[in-house]
């Protein structure tokens, strides 16, 4: 067996015995699932939502996957089931905060104060940038799509809108991101 | 940019129009360079997108979020008590017991303090009270003794059953223990001044049986739970 392949097998079989210890009531158990999911739930957190409520949302979404750990049955990896509960607290937590849903970026919507460079691998911070200068809808629909790989009309499920107006969205972050990242 | 095609860039990228489309958007790429480098660059975001990482947060959150936690764990693991049948008194009903313990350890005091010096009204054979059956029927030490055996008996099963009970009326129960307690502690001070004295002897007879009583209902209530 190839040894990446051996070392994802045991990192899979390690969570699995860490998630059915946490269900068990294993405060270290969810400290070590916390331990490797966190840098996931956190980056999505803090690119969907406002980077200073990133570090709350976060600590609600792992309080929430605790005292939901009941419900986890196994269908899917443990990643995943955080993840999606990390994804509905997020949106949770912008219909609490009431910020406005589904708005576009007009075409010649600028970006400016990210600075424009080309775009090579080792300017991601400036990629992160602009792209937490999209608009809340905009922001949302090309994290869950190009960042998370979930598909339009799941998106188009969580966000309460329809299937094009996910795609209309994502292509109008996708410009301004290119835009931004063109000059 | 004010091309028609430019807004179906991104489907096409992602592989969403059907074939009429697909077909009618690639031969328009082949002939407009505008469109042609508008999709190498929404695909170097989708690439870019892609290859995002993930980072931890500045600070440990976990300190928090175990503090957060632990409540919500004991919730969570302790058995659902809802599930079980819990009983209590009421508090009308547990004040009224109250209230009238405190008239009755009153009443002791004041035999206390005044009986020993001078015959309270109640020594009076003709107005004394008709002692229980129990108390006719059994010496008087043999009575206590096993009094005494009861309520031991009956106070290690509450403290086995006490779990069973819902916290209100554990501390009622105990408040209520405690005031019969100082009861029967008075009759017996009083006792040890006047060892015949009826009343005293019959106050504390009945104020043992109304701890025996306490006792039993609050282990038939543990019981039923």
């Amino acid at each position: 067996m190839p040894r990446q392949v051996l070392e994802e097998t045991l990192t899979a079989d390690s969570i699995a015995a860490d998630t059915a210890l946490a269900q068990s009531g294993d405060p270290s158990a969810f400290e070590r699932l916390y331990r490797t999911h966190v840098a996931r739930v956190h980056t999505l957190v803090r690119r969907m939502l406002d980077a200073d409520e990133a570090d709350d949302v976060t600590q609600d979404v792992f309080i929430r996957a605790w005292q939901k750990l009941s419900t986890f049955r196994g269908e899917s990896a443990f990643g995943t089931w955080l993840h999606r509960l990390a994804v509905n607290v997020v949106l949770a937590r912008r219909k609490s905060i009431g910020v406005e849903r589904g708005r576009f970026i007009p075409d010649d919507a600028p970006i400016d104060a990210a600075s424009g460079k080309p775009v090579t691998l080792e300017l991601s911070m400036d990629f992160e940038e602009a792209l937490a200068r999209l608009p809340e809808g905009a922001r949302q629909v090309f994290v869950l799509h190009d960042v998370e790989g979930y598909r339009h009309d799941e998106i188009a499920r969580m966000l309460g809108v329809v299937p094009g107006t996910s795609k209309s969205q994502l292509h109008h972050a996708r410009m301004a991101l290119r835009r931004h990242l063109d000059r | 940019m004010n091309d028609i095609w430019i807004n179906r860039l991104s489907e096409y990228l992602d592989g969403e129009l059907d074939n009429e489309e697909r077909a009618a958007l690639e031969a328009h790429l082949a002939t407009c360079g505008q469109c042609y480098a508008t999709l190498g660059e929404l695909s170097q975001v989708v690439t870019r997108a892609k290859a995002l990482q993930n980072t931890e947060p500045a600070t440990d959150l976990w300190p928090d979020i175990r503090a957060r936690l632990m409540p919500a764990r004991d919730t969570r693991i302790a058995p659902a008590p809802a599930r079980s049948r819990r009983f209590a008194f009421t508090i009308p009903q547990l004040l009224a017991a109250c209230l009238a313990l405190v008239m009755l350890s009153g009443g002791v005091v004041w035999m206390a303090l005044g009986g020993g010096a001078r015959r309270a009204p109640f020594d009076n054979s003709a107005n004394e009270p008709t002692p229980p059956p129990e108390f006719r029927t059994v010496s008087n030490e043999r009575w206590k003794v096993q009094s005494d055996m009861a309520i031991a008996d009956l106070q290690d099963a509450l403290t086995l059953n006490e779990g069973k009970l819902d916290t209100a009326t554990v501390r009622i129960v105990r408040q209520n223990l405690a005031v019969i307690d100082r009861a029967i502690s008075q009759a017996q001070r009083a006792l040890k001044r006047d060892p015949g004295n009826t009343y005293l002897n019959l106050h504390l007879a009945n104020t043992m049986r109304q701890k025996i009583d306490l006792l039993r209902r609050a282990n038939a209530l543990a019981g039923e739970s």
